[in-house]
């Protein structure tokens, strides 16, 4: 990287299945209002804003970021918006890590968010079918949208793919339901979790209605949620100057890698396999490289789980577990239990915390912001665990065919 | 000819309406009817040529002339992995392999809601080329409902053809090879009136004696349920203007389930007609159902066959009657 980069706050709203009391311009505000009140700075101590929003129908407003420049404190200053699937997230954060390494901006602000459910299908008179609707937009008209393509269907596809050369690693759905449970506990100490009173074992998770077997039953999807997120991300100086005034640790940006995938989906080429999320590997592999670790060096992860299979794929692909053997995570207890860790315990030996905000199954999952859900909590777990390293992951677009992968660490006064 | 169906359906709709609704924090707030509506003449530009052959019965692909890659279907001349080199169309075979086992959508989008489930997946057509793209594809079976087990990797698939064909991807769709009658498989295009699709033929179920005990609990679970549905409000409006006789077959033994006049007859024999029938080798996913489950689920895990789907709307009406029946109960 050109210049070191370091984030100095993280802010979210609280996570609903709807928001009647605000609309989004207010839902973008409230995690501004957060973050620069967590952070002890104004808007005058912001150069520039990128916005992370993902699907313009959701806001209905083609340019939405145009109406929130004014609300949000950002008139006369620079702004980009960034799009790109379920990853807008990790690449909006992208773009506001790059202004500051490069030396064009020295504080920038990244908020980004979605209102979801103030879609409505008459017919069965239910927002659910025309949110899915709304996200089938995002496959192409000539072939995939009209054929019924679904994000269900996108990331099961891929699952089965895997499923289909790696027989019987993620079939087993008393591992995935386990997984399930660890995250609705880790959920439950989420102040901000959409579903932090939830109480889900093992055997509700067992027991929920399919919606595609054999890899998705319903308490094994993320949801939809209204909120936003927001995170400051500074240049080394500045990073200083501010975590004096909060007397917060500065968290650094060590490493950053994406990847995209063609949409196609094909055999050799460029084409995208059915049977591996390629970007997720790759995303990964750069950031480690860029950073100089390895995955047995991070202890805390936050990845994008649309799905709990997927989630345990893209464990495999970020190289936490072996792909094809990664019922590890359950078996040889890689994934660390918040019950042993408790507030403030950093997970020990070959342990991971994956998910301590409950992850997009049970803390939320607005799309455009879901990945700076991630980076808040991320942030919040390595400064009261005193974790050194922690992994943010975003993944989005058909078949997850985005991926983008941040390594962070723990400025060393506060380790 | 099929009867134009406009792009927007009768009903897909709201009112033009500002109603007050409450929210969480107790005070009143206002919310408006609106939609983001866009209608397109879409021109289908660089895959017309695709679209042509498949108006034509033909499947066209884009072979690049320098690596031979193919893509399925054309959707360039220009080979993005050859620096952009120049690609030629080629007509492909109509069949091919099924690349990924392929996932069955039962909840669709709003857009596709009453067309559900369905089965949509990925086929390796341009088999002998060094690379080749997947043709993204509906596919159907002549074996009723699709249901798992049926679309796995690498099954070998036909490509057939609607009669009549507009020029969209949902003109073509897939059925396994083997379901095709061999005098049938060469031919290209093969038309979807040449194969029984709609109505398949009830599987054949022998009756064990294994199923005979659990059959006769599950008979007597299903008649106090059914006795029930009248006692309460919910259960009687779920079966309020339906009408089905639908016959079952099992591996313990057959009845029938008539729904008439907000009730559920059960019956030992099935009438000489009935609206369709469905089959399950294990009796006991109707106890599974009548405690509280669903029979979809069971449609979903292969456990529980139907014809078509105009079995479905009954089937959903069943679905909801144990929940109801119980909501019932709790409020006396």
């Amino acid at each position: 990287m050109m210049r070191r980069v370091g984030i100095v706050g993280a802010g979210i709203t609280e996570c609903r299945g709807r928001w009647v009391e605000k609309t989004y311009w207010d839902l973008f505000q409230t995690a501004v209002r957060e973050v620069l009140a967590s952070s002890k700075m104004t808007v005058d101590d912001v150069d520039s804003v990128i916005y992370g929003i993902y699907n313009d129908i959701f806001e209905h407003q083609a340019i939405p970021e145009s109406s929130l420049t004014g609300l949000i404190g950002m008139t006369n200053k620079p702004g980009t918006r960034v799009t790109s699937g379920g990853a807008t997230g990790f690449y909006a954060m992208r773009a506001a890590i790059m202004e500051v390494a490069s030396g064009m901006s020295e504080v920038v602000l990244c908020v980004g968010g979605e209102k979801a459910t103030d879609c409505f299908d008459p017919i069965s008179k239910s927002p659910t079918p025309m949110v899915i609707n709304t996200i089938a937009y995002s496959w192409d008209p000539f072939f995939e949208n009209p054929l019924g393509a679904t994000a269900n269907d996108s990331y099961m596809q891929m699952c089965m793919g895997y499923n289909d050369s790696y027989p019987g690693d993620i079939g087993d759905p008393l591992v995935r339901a386990k997984i399930v449970e660890k995250l609705c506990r880790q959920g439950n100490r989420n102040p901000y979790a959409q579903r932090r009173d939830e109480h889900v074992t093992v055997e509700h998770v067992m027991n929920s209605r399919w919606i595609i077997p054999p890899f998705l039953r319903l308490l094994e999807a993320c949801m939809y949620t209204e909120g936003a997120g927001a995170t400051i991300f500074a240049s080394e100086k500045k990073a200083h100057e501010l975590s004096e005034r909060t007397g917060e640790p500065i968290i650094w940006v060590r490493g950053v890698g994406a990847a995209n995938e063609a949409y196609a989906a094909g055999r050799g080429g460029y084409y995208k396999p059915l049977d591996r999320i390629v970007s997720d590997r790759l995303a990964a592999e750069r950031a480690y490289e860029m950073a100089g670790v390895k995955p047995s060096d991070i202890k805390i992860v936050e990845l994008h789980d649309a799905f709990v299979a997927q989630l345990i794929v893209t464990m495999g692909e970020t190289g936490f577990v072996k792909i094809g053997k990664t019922r590890a995570l359950i078996d040889e207890g890689i994934m660390a239990d918040i019950d042993d860790l408790g507030d403030h315990k950093a997970p020990a030996g070959k342990q991971v915390l994956v998910n301590p905000s409950g992850g997009l199954i049970f803390g939320g999952h607005f799309v455009g912001g879901s990945n700076m859900f991630s980076m808040w909590s991320a942030r919040r777990e390595m400064i009261n665990r005193q974790v050194p390293l922690a992994l943010v992951h975003g993944t989005g677009a058909m078949n997850a065919c985005f991926g983008g992968a941040i390594v962070l660490e723990l400025d060393e006064r506060g380790a | 000819m099929k009867k134009r169906e406009m792009l927007i359906p009768e009903g897909y709709n709201l009112p033009k309406e500002v109603v007050v609704i409450p929210g969480k924090d107790g005070s009143p707030y206002l919310q408006f009817n609106t939609a983001m509506l866009t209608l397109y003449k879409q021109t289908y530009g660089e895959l017309s040529p695709f679209f042509f052959g498949i108006r034509e019965g033909k499947l066209i692909g884009a072979r690049c002339k320098k690596c031979k890659q193919v893509m399925v279907p054309a959707a360039s001349w220009h080979c993005p992995n050859c620096n952009f080199a120049s690609m030629e169309p080629v007509t492909l075979p109509h069949q091919g392999v099924l690349a990924a086992t392929a996932p069955i959508t039962f909840f669709p989008s709003a857009t596709f809601i009453g067309k559900a489930p369905f089965c949509r997946g990925y086929v390796d057509i341009a088999i002998g080329a060094p690379s080749a793209s997947f043709l993204p594809c509906r596919l159907r079976t002549t074996t009723g409902i699709p249901r798992p087990g049926i679309f796995v990797k690498g099954v070998e698939l036909k490509i057939v053809f609607e009669d009549d064909r507009q020029g969209t991807i949902l003109d073509i769709f897939a059925v396994p090879m083997q379901e095709v009658p061999a005098k049938l498989r060469k031919k290209e295009p093969l038309l979807a009136s040449q194969l029984n699709l709609e109505n398949p033929p009830v599987p054949k179920l022998t009756e064990n004696k294994k199923w005979k005990a659990p059959f006769a609990t599950t008979m007597k679970e299903i008649r106090a349920m059914a006795g029930k549905i009248t006692k309460g409000s919910r259960a009687t409006k779920d079966l309020a203007d339906r009408s089905h006789t639908i016959g079952v077959k099992t591996g313990g033994g057959k009845f029938a389930m008539v729904i008439a006049n907000g009730k559920l007859r059960i019956v030992d024999t099935a009438p000489k007609k009935v609206d369709f029938t469905m089959t399950a080798e294990d009796p006991t996913v109707f106890s599974k159902w009548v405690r509280g489950g669903s029979l979809s689920d069971a449609v979903m895990e292969g456990l529980l066959w139907l014809p078509n789907l105009e079995a479905f709307p009954a089937l959903y009406a069943l679905d909801r009657l144990p929940r109801s029946i119980r909501r019932d109960e709790e409020e006396k």
